[in-house]
């Protein structure tokens, strides 16, 4: 009986591959793209408790913690709010961005100890990292699939994962002469990009995604526990951790992506108001716990190209 | 012993050659062994504590070792250039040993303009247009962090600085980082007006290939010299050819050494050869000149008796003068630099090698080649017009106006001695190198352009974390570096508060250019503006300690030194209690070890003087005799010092030598003259005449070394490194001081005193018995009685010979040492014998002691050996041994009185 069961499990698991694979035959770039934000797009509200932990050439660490807030909006405005809580001399520093229906974003950058006034920061595309992390904007939101072309090229089969291989274009760029933007890994078996590599001008990778622990949150809809980045030419990398996360429209009210927002929540702190006091200790635990994950995932796990 | 020691290579010439050979062999199996060092680290005192402080600080804020890659060209922010340079940069970052590099292309700004805020890299990648092109100018010029640092003023230029591991161990790493830099550059070069690599691998390597090239270049020519200074002045093939044996002997000994003893050849080593050649072969010279006059007088086997006559008249002062040249170079042991220790180490093995080769070799090649051709001192005065006619001119000078040239000299010294007192010390490496060397042009052309390529940091340290991000501690960075701008001397610093303000500028506007966020908040929040990486060279990561890095191009170790003090005084002072500062670097360490060199120096020459002084009054049993050994010495000296201040030559590795080295040579010449003198005053009592003589006979010997040695000093003035060529000027000069010292003023001095050796009482072959005997000599210790008998003639007498004649006047009393004389009295015709006498007798006692006519003749009936006291000469020298004159007259009195005694005794009778 056990013997049935057990070959009637294969036989399932041979006719699902099988599926899969007569449908990545027939998929082309932008479909698999497609497919990939309409299985993990699912929720336009999106709390998230995070850590960022940062890593220098020298193997030096730093550890912020950060809340991020993120609402698409029904016209296709999407919203998306970090601001970091720790440590205590940053509580407060946000990053505000808005990417209206026609892709155009905007940044600001919240002090609160320089003044109660947003600032708008230029950097629109992918080295547009913020506050001295590896991470941009669109590195967390995600792209626009309607601003870029995509070429789907060998799929590859690495560590026995079947990915799709997608080469990601410029809009007006020539497919077969220019060099691609970024290649995205997508695996076949739930379509969620393992790994992004982010090339420059002339072709050569410069920057690397990937990522890690990953988990069903809902049906087909995948998440990453952890974004790993890394900066192929000065050699550092931040490690971004989800602690506790949230799909509720409850935590992301449309009010709260504005200053006045942020000036209430996070005030500006006079001169004569400000702390004295540090956090040190909690930093060191922080430090050597986050160094540990972040070597062992920077060590290994990637997808070579 | 002396003379068994020299009549070893005449007696053994198989043993001795035999010796020679297998040593020889030995030392040359070391030479394969020889390292060669030009690293900084042999400039820094092995023992200063900075260098923990600065391993540590280096540790951590990266190092102070940094080569910079100067790009100029006027089209510099094209496409077709940066992307020429983005490949260089990638090229250089995938370089072995490789740690870093820094370039534009890694540069992250942050601008401020349009009420907005871009953090960005200067260049991520290369431009595509023209336009991004020159939004990175823009971008690259506004950063006042990068001006001057990266990019010149006008954007034209700009830099890129590789760190580089740090391999000690490896004595080819500079050449081989060097080579693998050079080689990137030659690719590109043609795509730029200008471009060229600064930093410590090419200065190493310039000095490594420098340093071959002058082996190469110092040694013949020095040799080459030798041999025809020393054909024209000697006009003997074999007074060339027998320095070249015995020098080629000692460089081959002394670079053995090395070999195995693990001890490196430096900058300093490359003049090693030059200097033993020309040294070496001062020795030889005076030698040949004895064994010539040796010759002169030989009778039955000319080579044996002249190179007796040799090894008994230059023995031992050649032996003194090993010495004292040893001592001068050894006493450079003080330092606590290890390119002059390790140069001391070779050069005092040298000199000595060199005495033993000298030794042993010259009597087994004379004794080989050469004829048994006499050349007497005045066929060599005969030939050499120029000694001939310099002691001619300064015989005159002394005879008529020695007082005047005493206050002269006196004048002269002061006046030297007053421009010496604007002596600078310097120890940069670069100030090794002279000034129309590409590498020295380099750094010039980076220096119009960009901040000096010489770096230390201002490291301030706390034991709390996170100090630096509280705005008064911030503060104290910036007002150290105000305080620096004040001093005008460094060309630029950085600091995180210079970040900062950078930052605040950008958020604020212009009006807060220089002004620092007010809040540990704000600090902690414009800092995540910056990738932990832009930081590292200023801050640590715990921000407990913090770093200026400060870039310069001051090579006046004196200047900077002082500068330094005065900034550490002013950063101990900021920085405050719970904070504390170091002032570091490699290039500062290596400046610091030239306040070394100046105490080193002044105690090395000290040392030497008292040394010398010590040495010499032993030697001539007389503190006179040691003081007139420092004359000659210290006003060639004083006159060096005069010139360095004059001519603005810096005390440096190579100059700080040259006082002590050129003591232990020129004192040669003293020694040489004043041993000739003494041996000239036991046979006559004009001491004048004593004087002219010695001069006459060590005039040419002398003139020729010192012309010699300046000559082959001069040969320096030819090597790679400034150092070495003005060592060798001003060691050339003061050879040359030297002559005018030894032939001129020591003369005079000479004249007016009286010195007995103390080898030569040592040696003294004579019977006790009559010295205890004989009345003369009551109640003087063994010493006394020898010092006296120096004091007095040495005459000898034939069989028959008259020593007294009867009713003639004279002033001498006599002592018999050996032999026998009868006293005849002569009246009317018949001869009448009073007395025999015996060894111990003395006799002309009366004479002695009142201008009287002798009353008897004294006629030796054997051969005699006596002592001759002349009352004139005696009397002359009350002033210069009164002890011993004084003891002597006492016991002529008691002589005397005995001798009354018995007449009246006898008269009773």
């Amino acid at each position: 009986m056990k013997k049935v069961a057990r070959n009637l499990l294969f036989l399932i698991i041979a006719i699902a591959s099988a599926s899969h694979a007569e449908q990545a035959v027939e998929l082309n770039g932008i479909e698999v793209m497609q497919e990939t934000y309409n299985r993990h797009q699912q929720y336009p509200y999106v709390y998230e408790e995070q850590s960022i932990v940062m890593r220098d050439r020298n193997g030096k660490l730093d550890t912020r913690k950060a809340h991020r807030y993120s609402r698409v909006e029904k016209d296709g405005t999407a919203k998306f709010m970090l601001v970091f809580d720790y440590p205590l001399e940053i509580k407060g520093v946000a990053v505000l961005a808005t990417r209206d229906s026609s892709g155009k974003m905007s940044k600001s950058i919240y002090l609160p100890a320089f003044a109660e006034q947003l600032i708008e920061s230029k950097g629109e595309n992918s080295y547009g990292n913020f506050l001295g992390t590896d991470f941009s904007v669109e590195n967390i939101i995600g792209e626009r699939l309607t601003e870029y072309q995509y070429f789907r090229r060998q799929d590859r089969n690495i560590d026995s994962v079947q990915y799709f291989v997608i080469d990601v274009f410029g809009p007006d760029d020539d497919m077969r002469s220019t060099a691609p933007l970024k290649r995205h890994f997508v695996r076949q078996d739930n379509f969620f990009i393992g790994q992004t590599d982010h090339y420059d001008n002339y072709g050569r990778l410069h920057k690397r995604q990937s990522h890690h622990d990953l988990k069903a949150v809902d049906g087909d809809m995948w998440r990453s526990g952890m974004i790993l980045i890394e900066d192929m030419r000065e050699q550092h990398q931040s490690l971004l951790k989800i602690t506790r996360r949230k799909f509720s429209h409850d935590y992301v009210p449309a009010g709260m992506f504005t200053a006045d927002w942020l000036y209430q929540n996070y005030p500006y702190v006079a001169p004569a108001e400000a702390i004295e006091e540090n956090n040190n200790e909690e930093d060191e635990n922080l430090s050597v716990e986050n160094g540990e994950q972040l070597s062992r995932l920077g060590d290994g796990g990637e997808i070579q190209p | 012993m002396i003379l068994k020691l020299f009549r070893l290579g005449f007696n053994d010439r198989k043993g001795v050659f035999l010796a020679l050979l297998i040593i020889t062999l030995f030392f040359a199996s070391g030479l394969p062994k020889l390292e060669v060092d030009t690293g900084v680290d042999s400039l820094i005192p092995a023992d200063a504590p900075a260098r923990v402080v600065y391993q540590r600080i280096a540790g951590e804020f990266g190092t102070d070792n940094r080569t910079i890659i100067y790009v100029r060209d006027s089209k510099l922010w094209t496409p077709d250039k940066l992307g020429k340079l983005e490949k260089l940069h990638e090229a250089m970052e995938k370089t072995t040993h490789v740690t870093r590099v820094d370039s534009l292309y890694n540069l992250h700004t942050i601008d401020g303009s349009e009420g907005k805020i871009d953090p960005k890299p200067v260049l991520r990648e290369a431009p595509r247009t023209d336009e991004e092109a020159l939004i990175a100018k823009q971008s690259a010029l506004a950063n006042p962090l990068y001006k001057g640092n990266f990019f010149s003023d006008d954007g034209n230029v700009t830099a890129m600085i590789v760190s580089v591991e740090n391999i000690e161990d490896d004595q080819h790493f500079s050449r081989t980082m060097f080579d693998a830099l050079e080689k990137l550059l030659s690719e590109y070069r043609g795509d730029f007006e200008y471009l060229v690599q600064v930093g410590p691998p090419r200065i190493n390597a310039e000095l490594k290939s420098s340093l071959y090239e002058d082996f190469v270049l110092l040694g013949p020519l020095s040799a080459l010299v030798l041999v025809l200074s020393i054909l024209f002045f000697m006009r003997s093939g074999l007074s060339a050819f027998i320095p070249l044996v015995t020098s080629a002997l000692s460089i081959i000994w002394t670079f053995g050494m090395l070999g195995w003893t693990g001890i490196p050849i430096n900058i300093l080593s490359a003049m090693l050869p030059s200097l033993i050649i020309v040294i070496g072969s001062t020795e030889d010279t005076h030698l040949m000149a004895a064994f010539f006059r040796g010759l002169s007088c030989a009778e039955k086997e000319p080579r044996k008796e002249a190179i007796d006559y040799m090894a008994s008249h230059i023995g031992l002062p050649l032996i003194l003068t090993v010495l004292t040249t040893t001592l001068g170079f050894g006493s450079n042991m003080f330092s606590d630099i290890g390119l002059i220790q390790h140069f001391a180490i070779a050069s005092t093995f040298a000199m000595l090698a060199n005495g033993v080769i000298t030794i042993l070799a010259v009597p087994l090649l004379l004794s080989l080649f050469g004829s048994n051709e006499v050349k007497t001192a005045s066929d060599n005065e005969t030939t050499l017009n120029l000694p001939g006619k310099m002691i001619k001119t300064f015989r005159y000078s002394q005879d008529h106006f020695p007082g005047s040239i005493l206050v002269a000299t006196a004048l002269l010294c002061l006046f030297f001695i007053y421009q010496a007192s604007t002596l600078y010390v310097t120890n940069d490496p670069l100030s090794y190198f002279p000034s129309d060397r590409p590498l020295i042009q380099d750094t010039q052309r980076i220096h119009e352009d960009l901040a000096g390529i010489k770096i230390f940091f201002i490291a301030l340290e706390s034991n709390t974390k996170n100090v630096f991000q509280d705005p008064k501690n911030i503060a104290k960075l910036a007002e150290i570096q105000a305080f620096m701008k004040k001093q005008g001397v460094f060309d630029r610093s950085i600091s995180i508060a210079d970040h900062l303000s950078f930052v605040n500028r950008e958020f604020r506007g212009d009006f807060a250019e220089s002004s620092l966020p007010e809040t540990r908040q704000l600090v902690a929040q414009y800092l995540m503006f910056f990738h932990r990486s832009d930081l590292d060279s200023y801050v640590s990561h715990d921000y407990s300690r913090a770093n200026i890095v400060v870039r310069h191009n001051i090579s006046d170790s004196h200047t900077l030194n002082s500068y330094i003090e005065e900034l550490q005084d002013a950063v101990a002072h900021i920085a405050g209690p719970g904070i504390k500062a170091h002032i570091i670097g490699e290039n500062l360490m290596v400046n610091h070890a030239a306040e070394n060199l100046m105490v080193a120096q002044v105690k090395a020459l000290l040392i030497l003087l008292a040394l010398i002084f010590i040495i010499m009054s032993a030697m001539f049993t007389s503190f006179k005799g040691g003081a007139i050994a420092l004359v000659p010495a210290i006003i060639p000296i004083a006159l060096m010092f005069g010139i360095m201040g004059l001519l603005d030559i810096p005390l440096n590795p190579g100059t700080a030598m040259v006082a002590v080295i050129a003591i232990g040579i020129a004192v040669d010449g003293t020694i040489h003259l004043l041993a000739r003198y003494n041996e000239l005053c036991r046979r006559t009592s004009d001491y004048k005449e004593a004087v002219n003589i010695a001069v006459q006979e060590e005039a040419t010997p002398l003139i020729v070394s010192s012309l010699a040695l300046s000559f082959g000093f001069g040969i320096l003035l030819l090597s790679n490194f400034t150092v070495v060529a003005q060592f060798g000027a001003l060691a050339a000069a003061t050879m040359l001081f030297s002559i005018f010292a030894n032939l001129l003023i020591t003369p005079i001095i000479m004249s007016k005193v009286r010195l007995v050796g103390l080898y030569q009482i040592l040696a003294m072959k004579i019977d006790k018995k009559i010295l205890d005997c004989t009345p003369l000599f009551n109640n003087m210790t063994n010493y006394q009685r020898r010092k006296a008998i120096l004091i007095s003639e040495l005459n000898e007498f034939g069989e028959g010979e008259l020593l007294v004649e009867q009713d003639t006047l004279g002033r001498d009393m006599y002592l018999i040492l050996s032999g026998q004389a009868e006293v005849i009295r002569r009246d009317d015709g018949e001869a009448r014998t009073l007395a025999t006498l015996n060894p111990g007798s003395v006799f002309g006692e009366i004479g002695y002691v009142r201008e009287a006519e002798r009353t008897a003749d004294v006629r030796a009936t054997t051969k005699i050996s006596a002592l001759r006291f002349d009352y004139e000469k005696m009397q002359k020298d009350l002033k210069y041994f009164p002890n011993i004159v004084a003891k002597l007259n006492f016991n002529i009195s008691y002589i005397l009185g005995e001798r009354l005694a018995d007449m009246v005794e006898h008269s009773k009778k």
